[in-house]
Parts: C-alpha cells; structure tokens; sequence
C-alpha cells in the first residue's frame, strides 16, 4: 500500500519535505524536559496507587468536573516501562510525545493525499500551515505526562483519513474505540465524535451510518457515565480567560460574568473560531488593542493576523466558488474542505467556558486541510485567469507562504524557550532549603528525584544566547 | 507555479541542514557553555543547580562574557553578584539555597549594586539580610571594568 502511494514522484516528494522539517521539529520538542505543571503531580499520583485497579476507581471521583481516567493510567504504564526496561523517564514520556508528532504528521500528508504536481504545490503552502498556526505549538507544549490534545488529534485524524476512503468493516469498531480512548483521557476527546459526524454531513464515503450510530452511542454512554458520576461541566470562573484587551483570573470572571454568563460564552466561541481564523484573540485577548492602548506594536501579531486572514480569505473564496452547487455534485475535495471546516468551526464551541489555544488544536489540523484543497483549487483556476491576475495570484500566495513558513520556523525557538523555562521550574522543586516540604513517601519522594534530576541534566539553551530579535517576531 | 514552493523548499533545507548538525555535534541552537556566573546572569537557574551539584563553587567568582551583563567587556564576579547585576531575585535565592556565603562586606557590595540596578525582589532579599541602611561611599560595583 506504501509502495502504491509512493510511486508518484509527487508523493515522494511530498513526504520528503515533510520528513526534513518534521525531524529538527522532533528533536526541537523532545528537549523539552517533563513538565512540573500538570506533569509531576499526576506521575506521583499514579506511581503511589497499589494496583491499576484501584487507581481506575478512585480517579473516577479525582475531580467534579473532569472524567479522565486514561490520563492516570497511562502515566503508571509508562511508569511500568520506564522501570522495566531501565531507559529514562525523560525518554519514555517526551518520547511518546514525539511519536505523537510523528503520527499527526503523517496523517496530516496521507489526508491531503498529494498525487500530481499541483498537489505538491498545495502541500508546500498547507504544510508550514499546519506547523505554523499557534494552536499546532499550544499542542505541542501540553504539559499533561502523555499529551492528550495531540492523542485527540491523532484520533480525529485517522478517521478523517479512514473518511476519505472507501467503507470497510472496521471502521465503525476503529471509530468506537479511539473515541472512549480520547473521551477518557480528556473531554475535547468529543471532537473525534464531532470528526465523525462532519465527515458524515459532508458525504464522505468512508462513514456509514452504523459509525454515524456507534459513535454517536458511545458519545452518549460517556454522557450519561458523567451524569451518573454526578461530574458536571466547569462553569465560568473555572479557570482564567481573556476578556477584550486583557486577562482575567478565574475569581474576577466569576464576579464579572458568573450571573449572566451567556455573553461571555458568546464571546468565547466566536473569539475561539476568530482566533484560528484571524490569530486574534489570543487566549480571549485581543493583542491589536492591547497594541493600541500601549501604543506598541510587535511585527509577530502582524505577522500571524496577515497570514490567518489571507488564508481564511483563501477558504471563503473556495467556500462561496464551489460549494453552492448541490451536495450530490461536490467533488471528493469539496466533500473533504467541508468536513474540516465544519469540524474546525464546531471545535470553537468548546471554547464556551473558557478560551485556550489548546481546545482549538484539532481545529488547526482541520483548518491546515482546508487550506490545502483551496490553494489546491486556486491553482487549478489559474490557466483560466488573465495573466495579470495570474501574477498577481501567485504572488500573494508566495508571500502568504513565506509568512507561514516564517511562523513555523519559529516553533523551534518556542519550543526552545519552552524547555528553557520548563527546567528551570524544576529548580524549585526539592529545594535545598526547604526539606520540610520534601514528601515523606518513600515512592514519591523518589520518583520526583529521578524527574528533577533528569531534568536538572539535560542542558538546555537559554534564549539570552539566541538572536534578540526573535523575541519580537515569534512570541506573542 | 513553483515559485510558491520557494518557502517550504528553504525551510526543508534549514531542516536537512539543522539534522545533519544535530547528527554531527548540537544542530540548532545547542545548549551554551556556561560558568556559574554566565548562567545566573542569563538566569539559567537550572544550569546553574546542575554546575553547583556538579562541583563548581557557588562562592568562586568566574568570568562573564560581555553583552550579558556588560557592554563591551568581560568581568569576573561571584554568582551572587550576577544574580544581582541581572535582577534576578529567583536567582539570588537558587544560590542561597544552594550553598552561596554573604558576610557582611558581600552584603554592603551587593545592596551597593541593587541601587544602580534596581530590582525590588532583590532588595527585599537583601534587607531581610541585613535592615541597616547601606552606605555605598567607596564601594567599587563588581561590574566595573577592572583597568
């Protein structure tokens, strides 16, 4: 099956250049030493339980608001391998973490199925897309032992890739299973439910009506687990989010919002959607009035805003051009731009709450597929243009495409500022001064000695060594 | 057409170019060698735990480059007084957990640099130290160029 895809030269191609941007990146994210936030507590917790069993049932009830028992199991396997096999912590867990990205990739090129030449050229503008857009780094900076957003992504992709093609007997068991596995690590885990349904309304043939079924009673079984677990979803306040031109703490969005909440949550979803399609709000701030009101500009906002909206305007373009035939005459490329924007656009819904670049990221997958086919389309209309308009087209896509790829260089210094500031976290952890506050449990206090010791010997770079300019132009 | 292609083809050979770095010796952006006192000044805090548990002497002044904390020269100062020179109050208290000694003399050179620095977690390190006021007549800034 490889070899049939590969005979292209195309394809070859196509996973060639995938391959040599997707390597630095690898290395680049495993660097990054485990996290303390999010990471260490989670680890103790698993690594202090008796049995799985036992740590399953009482995970149940770990928080009111939140139903992840995979996240805990998943920590005391990898625990289990790391004891076993004798390899370090740092290698089995930010190993899975690169293997993760590894499979997104590869899903993300075997989904925009490169075959001809302008396909290829398609791919070299959708690709540092996909790198490119801040919710792929939110993802990949998670902090959770096993990144769950990206098990989220990886899930949503196989079947969007498994959509793509002709129906075979397992996909509705395929579906069913990956989407336990990602409600119960996490609950935007429900975006592999939302995956299968877009690809269903859109008509592509891969989703019958028995996964349509399957997964939506599996979705439903979790909600009703929920509600016999008496877990309730978060309400605002819950965690901390951005409001107009400036962040607020969990305590002032409950005084501000928690009465009447409904605006809030309005403006949430439509800042979540906005801010995957024109890179403003950030985290529900938006940098533009900030900007303004300090009167200081950084070049990395315009950067991100200019190349979201050239695209975005990309997507319009082929939404308003193709898609108002009826649904029996949309191509299987029209068919596939539909499905991920509808994905990507109910994705912003579980913004409600709270926004997060996080949430969005299986949104940023969707939105990387879109772009392929549009530029994928725009190219196809070129013969047909004038010459000028030609010219004009090709070179507002190249510029678009230089903005992209600039933003997906700069994921590797993110992710270096990332490990820098990660490890330096560990710092605190254990200090010497403070040995009264050293755990007493001989498991606990020894699994967070290895960590920070691995962590504490990793060298890391520290961005005073790197290029100041970068600050401005990759960092929000 | 292919002139589109122009970006991601440079970014590729970026890539092709940082792994085979990587595979030869650091690749991009490769962790900096670093005395105790180059790493407190850049605050990396964690370098400078790893060099202490490693042996090195939080008391011993080593050299930091110029244009971390200086311009135009290199000094050669205690860790401590890195921490100082570069406002770091996280800093000041790794090194005080982790081993570093301010005798009185130590105390009156680095409330002395605080005052040209200005940093306010910094001085509240200090003056739990010692709450007399500071005299800085005569005391020469560890970040002056030696001549």
């Amino acid at each position: 099956m490889v070899r049939t895809a590969l005979r292209s030269p195309a394809t070859t191609l196509a996973v060639v250049l995938a391959t040599l941007m997707t390597l630095p990146l690898a290395d680049s994210l495993y660097r990054v030493p485990i996290q303390v936030s999010d990471s260490l507590e989670p680890l103790v917790i698993a690594a202090k339980y008796d049995s799985a069993q036992h740590l399953l049932h009482d995970s149940l009830t770990f928080s009111p608001t939140t139903f992840r028992p995979l996240r805990y199991l998943q920590a005391r396997a990898l625990l289990a391998f790391t004891q076993a096999t004798g390899v370090t912590y740092h290698a089995v867990f930010r190993g899975l973490h690169v293997v993760l990205l590894l499979m997104l990739i590869a899903l993300f090129v075997a989904a925009v199925r490169v075959r001809t030449w302008p396909d290829l050229v398609a791919f070299t503008f959708a690709f540092p897309v996909l790198l490119g857009i801040h919710t792929f780094l939110s993802m990949l900076l998670e902090a959770f032992p096993v990144n769950h957003f990206a098990e989220v992504g990886v899930c949503a992709l196989v079947l969007f890739v498994l959509a793509q093609h002709q129906p075979r007997w397992f996909v509705p068991v395929v579906a069913s299973v990956l989407l336990a596995l990602s409600l119960s690590v996490i609950e935007s885990g429900a975006m592999v439910w939302v995956t299968v349904i877009c690809c269903a309304v859109a008509g592509l043939r891969g989703i019958n009506r028995t996964t349509v079924v399957a997964t939506t009673v599996v979705f439903v079984g979790y909600l009703l687990l929920r509600h016999v677990l008496e877990i309730s979803s978060p309400g605002v306040g819950g965690h901390g989010s951005g409001f107009g031109d400036r962040f607020y703490s969990p305590e002032e969005l409950a005084q501000r919002f928690g009465a009447h909440p409904l605006g809030f949550m309005i403006y949430n979803v439509t800042g979540g959607l906005a801010s995957l399609l024109f890179a403003e709000p950030r985290q529900g701030v938006y940098a533009l009035l900030a900007a303004s009101r300090e009167g200081e500009m950084h070049p990395v906002v315009l950067i991100n805003v200019i190349s979201s909206s050239a695209t975005t305007a990309l997507l319009i373009w082929y939404a308003v051009a193709r898609l108002p035939r009826s649904r029996s005459a949309w191509s299987d490329a029209d068919r596939t731009f539909v499905a991920a924007c509808t994905a990507f656009i109910v994705n912003a819904a579980f913004n409600a709450v709270y926004i997060k670049d996080e949430i969005m990221s299986p949104a940023g997958l969707f939105y990387a597929i879109a772009a392929f086919v549009a530029v994928r389309a725009l190219i196809d209309s070129l013969p047909s243009r004038t010459l000028a308009a030609t010219a004009l087209a090709t070179c507002v896509l190249t510029a678009v495409a230089a903005l992209w790829t600039f933003r997906a260089a700069g994921v590797h210094y993110q992710l270096r500022y990332d490990a820098f500031t990660t490890r330096n976290d560990w710092v605190e952890v254990l200090r010497p001064d403070k040995h009264d506050d050293w755990p007493e449990d001989p498991v606990e206090l020894g699994l967070t000695e290895r960590l920070r010791a691995e962590a504490i010997n990793r060298r890391t770079t520290s961005p005073s060594f790197m290029p100041r300019w970068t600050d401005r132009y990759w960092v929000e | 057409m292919w002139i589109m292609t122009g970006p991601c083809l440079v970014l590729a050979f970026l890539g092709a170019w940082w792994t085979a770095g990587r595979l030869a010796g650091d690749g991009l952006w490769p962790p900096d060698e670093v005395t105790l006192s180059e790493a407190v000044a850049t605050r990396n805090n964690a370098e400078a735990v790893r060099l202490i548990e490693s042996g090195a002497n939080p008391n011993q002044p080593s050299a930091v480059r110029e244009g971390l904390l200086t311009s135009g020269y290199a000094v050669t100062i205690k860790p401590i007084e890195a921490a100082v020179g570069a406002q770091r109050a996280d800093s000041v208290r790794t090194l005080l957990a982790n081993g570093a000694a301010v005798d009185q003399e130590e105390l009156r050179v680095l409330r002395c640099l605080e005052q040209t620095r200005h940093d306010s977690g910094v001085r509240e390190l200090l003056a739990a130290q010692s709450s007399s006021d500071v005299d800085c007549n005569g005391v020469r800034s560890p970040l002056e160029r030696v001549r």
